[in-house]
This record gives structure tokens, sequence and C-alpha cells, in this order.
């Protein structure tokens, strides 16, 4: 029996929603359900951590706890939980398609580095490496220097980060590539052909490869320092690195293009699987040729967008770089309205099959895209001066991540019954999924809104009207956790499938 | 209407709903009709996905000139780039370090336009200047090291109480890191 099965029939409850029948299928299944159950573990804390903030401003509870749960809650949601639930349905999306095996020394390596380097940033934190959730070097060090924390708690943390960084910049990416071009087929595990031609299968292929390349640079930078805090490098030698406008630009090129690299990831996925629900059966795309297109602009104009989140640093950023920011974030959405041309023409020539697999993969679409347009407003160099650090931005990285996490939810409802050989309950899905949409449009609004009133993000002490937008962003928080209770309980209520 | 649009953050909100209540409206009635009220293949003309494709694509590339052509005026890197040449511009400078900030000058008269030029010695910080009523006029990020300093142009228009903060996430007492300049 896979050392997968086993792990996860250990765990409680979780468990009991990922059980893997130990069948010729494993080498496709086992490992990505386990990934995908230490998903949801993290993710059931990250959901506790994150109505956990506006509860500590309610009940004055002190700056520290806020960023002490902010730290947390970005940790948990961002890695171990979204790209992990990501890697998890993407390597059973390419074992299935391509037929190769998703349990190699690549597979299990992915799974100790992520939730290893999770654990340590965890501990970290909770020992008071209090930096958020995205690292403004020379934070980090400055805080050792002033007393905010230890030398061995950044130790620590740069430690987990490494590791994570590790799992997502060369061992996924590598795996991805080995299994798409490299490692021999094996037709028993080749349950739904699809060819390297296929608009999904390209999207998961540009992904890995925005993963590589613009992560290389920042895994060159951020390892020189962590070589100096092992003692490996003298000070001499990491002067550059430490420079902190080298590492803050090396950082958002990679930061920037991982949520794009996520957003044309699940495109392909969506692509993937839609013509899978269509109700005529043509298992065919409105036009191959044009989702192409939309990915090919969504992989060329992502990558040098990533200036709008410098614009407000002019004149040091020279206004050309933020002017060609601009034009290049607008250009992205360019690709994004070739995207939904694609789908919903797809849809209206086809008709759909109303699953609750389909309707959470067109709910996080839809929600990608709401978000998305909040993204190109706030990528207006006008607009930008107005609401940059505020609610605005801290919400869009926020409903992003939701949007893209509901995306693969919906794919491993549609991918479930392969990985499990059970089907999950129709009626709390659909519920789940209700709930969910409905919470996450008042979690986006009220978001915008306490950013266009001038709320500013990431901060632990609020004042005044603050605390209105802050009640909205509570009650549909609790809201989107019942929605997510509901989502485990469709899984925990699976029944086998009877042949 | 085009000047509140891109001086106030509550037109950035407004820009967000013209965007979105259209496609949320369109894709709610593609997928309703083809998967609740008539799931069967559409009979519609080849040519009309054509002449929709090419009219969806016109009007976004149409629209998305049109809102940043129209913003050009009022963006900051503009405004300050025209200013550079004015005698009556008064240059105050900023230091940003944890967890206070410093200014050359905390007094300032209606109508009186004046260029910050703000950087930070130790962190990365920001410095956002707000209304008394709370909303955002603007925000600088300072990156240490940058080599030159962040700058924006501003004109006073209404006398009050007008709070400085930090936004960029800076340390264990990042909320206490603000300051109050005086418009007479």
């Amino acid at each position: 029996m896979s050392a997968a099965i086993n792990i996860i029939e250990k765990v409680p409850f979780f468990g009991g929603m990922f059980k893997v029948e130990d069948n010729e299928l494993n080498p496709v299944n086992a490992w990505p359900s386990l990934m995908a159950m230490t998903a949801f573990v993290w993710f059931a804390i990250a959901a506790v951590l994150g109505v956990s903030m506006p509860t500590i401003q309610f009940l004055d509870l002190g700056p520290n706890w806020y960023y002490k749960n902010i730290t947390l809650h970005g940790a948990a949601m961002a890695f171990p939980f979204a790209f992990q639930l990501m890697v998890a349905m993407s390597l059973h999306r390419a074992g299935a398609c391509l037929g190769k095996r998703a349990d190699d020394l690549f597979v299990s390596l992915f799974y100790i580095f992520m939730n290893v380097g999770a654990l340590l940033l965890t501990l970290a934190v909770l020992s008071g490496f209090h930096v958020t959730y995205t690292v403004m070097f020379p934070l980090p060090v400055v805080g050792v220097g002033n007393g905010q924390w230890s030398m061995a708690t950044l130790v620590l943390g740069f430690s987990g980060i490494a590791l994570v960084l590790t799992s997502m910049i060369f061992i996924y990416p590598i795996k991805i590539l080995k299994m798409s071009f490299f490692e021999k087929t094996d037709d028993t595990l080749q349950v739904a052909e699809r060819t390297l031609k296929d608009p999904g299968m390209v999207g998961m292929i540009m992904g890995v490869l925005i993963l590589l390349v613009t992560g290389t640079p920042l895994m060159i930078v951020a390892g020189s320092l962590l070589l100096h805090l092992y003692g490996i490098f003298p000070a001499a030698w990491i002067g550059w690195a430490a420079d902190p406008v080298v590492f803050e630009f090396v950082f958002y090129i990679f930061a920037h293009n991982l949520m794009e690299a996520m957003a044309i990831m699940i495109i392909g996925a969506v692509y993937s699987t839609l013509p899978l629900c269509l109700a005529d059966g043509a298992r065919k795309l409105y036009s191959d040729k044009i989702a192409m297109i939309a990915l090919w602009i969504l992989l060329v104009t992502s990558l040098t967008s990533f200036f709008h989140h410098f614009y407000t640093m002019y004149p040091a950023l020279p206004s050309t770089f933020a002017y060609h920011g601009n034009i290049m974030s607008y250009a992205t959405a360019v690709g994004a309205a070739l995207t939904i041309f694609t789908i919903l023409a797809t849809i209206w020539k086809h008709g759909i099959i109303a699953t609750p697999a389909l309707f959470l993969i067109l709910g996080g679409f839809v929600m990608y895209i709401l978000d998305g347009v909040s993204a190109i407003v706030i990528s207006n160099v006008a607009w930008n001066f107005k609401l940059h650090g505020t609610m605005w931005a801290g919400g869009h990285a926020m409903v992003v991540l939701i949007a893209i996490s509901a995306l693969w939810m919906g794919m491993l409802y549609y991918h479930y019954p392969l990985m499990t050989n059970r089907t999950i309950d129709d009626s709390l899905a659909r519920s789940s999924i209700k709930y969910l949409f409905i919470s996450y449009l008042g979690l986006f609004y009220s978001f915008m809104a306490a950013g266009a009133a001038g709320m500013p993000r990431r901060n632990g002490d609020w004042e005044g009207d603050w605390f209105i937008y802050g009640g909205f962003i509570f009650f549909f928080g609790m809201m989107m956790l019942y929605a997510f209770v509901l989502y485990f309980l469709s899984l925990t209520r699976s029944k086998a499938i009877d042949y | 209407m085009i000047e509140f649009l891109y001086t106030n953050a509550w037109g950035a909100f407004i820009a967000l709903l013209m965007f979105q209540i259209p496609f949320l409206l369109v894709f709610f009635h593609v997928v309703n009709k083809k998967a609740f009220v008539d799931s069967e293949p559409s009979k519609t003309d080849p040519e009309k996905y054509s002449y929709s494709r090419y009219g969806w694509i016109a009007f976004v590339v149409v629209a998305f000139i049109v809102v940043n052509a129209a913003s050009i005026k009022y963006m900051p890197t503009i405004v300050e780039a025209n200013a550079s040449t004015s005698q009556d511009v008064k240059n105050v400078s900023v230091t940003a370090r944890s967890w206070f900030f410093e200014f050359s000058e905390m007094e300032y008269k209606v109508g009186q336009t004046v260029r910050f030029q703000a950087k930070s010695v130790d962190t990365v910080h920001s410095f956002a200047l707000f209304h008394p009523d709370g909303s955002q006029l603007f925000t600088l990020m300072l990156v240490p090291g940058a080599g030159t300093e962040s700058a924006v142009v501003h004109t006073f228009t209404e006398p009050g109480e007008y709070t400085v903060r930090c936004l960029e996430y800076c340390g264990v007492a990042h909320h206490a890191m603000k300051n109050t300049l005086t418009v007479l």
C-alpha cells in the first residue's frame, strides 16, 4: 500500500474526505489525494485565522495579536493551502490525462518541502516573527536589530520560506515538465487522454515555466542571504543581495507572476474541464485558437506588468516603467476578455450540464474576473496613488486567492470520483456554492469600499469608520466559513460509487 | 465628472462597477439560459459568433484606451513632472524611520502647492496623506537605498488637520507611525 494512502487513513476527519481505494490507479490518485487533504488541514486553520482578525479588533485584543494572526493566516492560506491544492489537482490531471505516474521522488519531496517549510514558518511566527503575508525586506533583518524578534526566529522563518519556495520554484515545475515531455506513458493510468496541443495542457506548462523563470532570481538572492545567516557566506559576499531595492524587485517579479502563473494554470484547467460538461457531448471549446491566443496574451503581458507594485516609488521608479506597467496590466485584461468570450461562446453553442463541479468552476471564474477588474483599476497610475496601501490592495490579494481556490475546489469536485471512487453529496455541494458566492461578493465589495474610504491594509489598530467596513468583512467572513464547512461536509458525506 | 473619477478613490469604485456590472449580467444570462432554460445546442449562425467576438474585443480595447487616456492629466507622475519648472512650488523633505516621520515643515496654507520629497532610512515605509474626511490623497512607497527620493506634488485646497500614515507594514508599531499636518 502507498505511504500516502497510509497517512490519509490515519488522519481523523480530513482523512475520511480523501480515503483512496488501493487499486491500479494509485500512482495517479494517492499522492494528489494526500496533498489535497493536507491542503485542507491548512485551510481550516487559515479560515479560522481569517475571521479572527476583525474579531481581535472588535474585542480590542491589541495589535500584536492582529499582526501574529495576519502573518499566520497569510502563511497558511497562500502556500500550503492554495498552492498545494493547485499542485495536487494539476498532478492528478497531468497523470490521468498523459498517463504518467504522480508518485515519484519529486512528488514526495514537494510534499515534504512544502509542509515542513510551512511548519517552520508557523513556528517562527508563533515565536514572534510577525512580518505579515509579504516579506518587505529589509524588515526581517531590521526587526532583529531593533528587538522585535530574535536572530534564531529569523533563521527559522527564512529556512521555512526557503523550503516552501524550493518546492514551488524548482521541484513542482521540474516534475510537471518531466511528466509532459520526458516520462514514459503508462496506458493503464491514462484515464482521459489529452495531448500537449490541448489549451488546458498548454496553460499548465506555461504556468510552471513562469514559476521556474521568475522564481530563480529570487532563489539566488534569498539563498545567498540564507547562507549568510547560516554562517556559510561572509557578509562581503552578499552585500548585493541585501540591497532592499534588489530584494524587493526580485520578490515582486516572482510574487506577482506567481499569481499570474496560478491564474494561467487555472484558466487552462477550465479550458480542459468545460468541454467535458457540455450538454451535447461535443467535448470541445468554441475555438482552441482563441483559447491559445488568450493564454499567450496573458503570458506575455503579465511578465512585466509587475511594475504596478512600484508606481508610488516615483521618481525612484522612472515613470516610463510606471506607464509600461499600466499598459501591460490593461493588456492582461485583453487576454482575460478573450477567455471570457471563449467560455461564454462554448456554453452558448453547446449548452452545459449543471453539475456542482462545473458551477463551482464557473463561479470561481466569475470571482477571478471580478477580482481582475479591481486589479486593473488599481493598475492605472492615477488611481494607484489613491488606493495603494489601502484595503483595496489587501482585499485584492485576498480575494484572488479565494477565487483561485474556489476554481481548484471545483476541479476537486470534478476529479473526486476518480480519486476516491466516491461521489460528493450533491445537495450540500450546491448549498456550499451558493453561500460561497454570496459571501465572496460581500467580502469583495466590503474590501473595495474600505479601500476607497481610505482604510489602510495590515493596520493593527482600527479607528472610526473602519469598524463599519470591518463589521461587513466579519459578517461575510463568517458566511464564507459556513460555506467551507458545507464544502467539507459534501466530501465527508460522499457515497461509494456502485458499479 | 471625469475629475471626480480620477481624483477621488470613490471614482475608482464607480469605475469598478462600470466594468463589472455588464460582465455579471451577460455571464449570468448565458449560464442561466444554457444550464436551466434551454440547454440544447444553440442554432446561432456561426457568423454571429464572429461578429460578437470582434465587437467584444473592440469594445474592451477602446474602453481601456479611453479610461487610461482620460486619466493622463491626473497621474501624479505627470503633475510632478509639469510642476518641476514652476517657481511657486514649495519643497518639503520627509524622512521616515521606524516608527515616526520627520518633516522640514508641518504647517501649510490653503492654495499652497507643495512638493513632498520623501525617503526612508531603515526599512520599507510609505508616506500617505489623508484628507480630514479620512480619504487618502496620495501615497508614496519609500524603499531605503532607492537612490532617489520619492516625490509627489499636492495643492492643499481646504484647511484642516491632515493625517500622515505609513501604509507599508514596518513592524510591531506600524499602526502608530502617523503624524498630523496643519493647513490654515
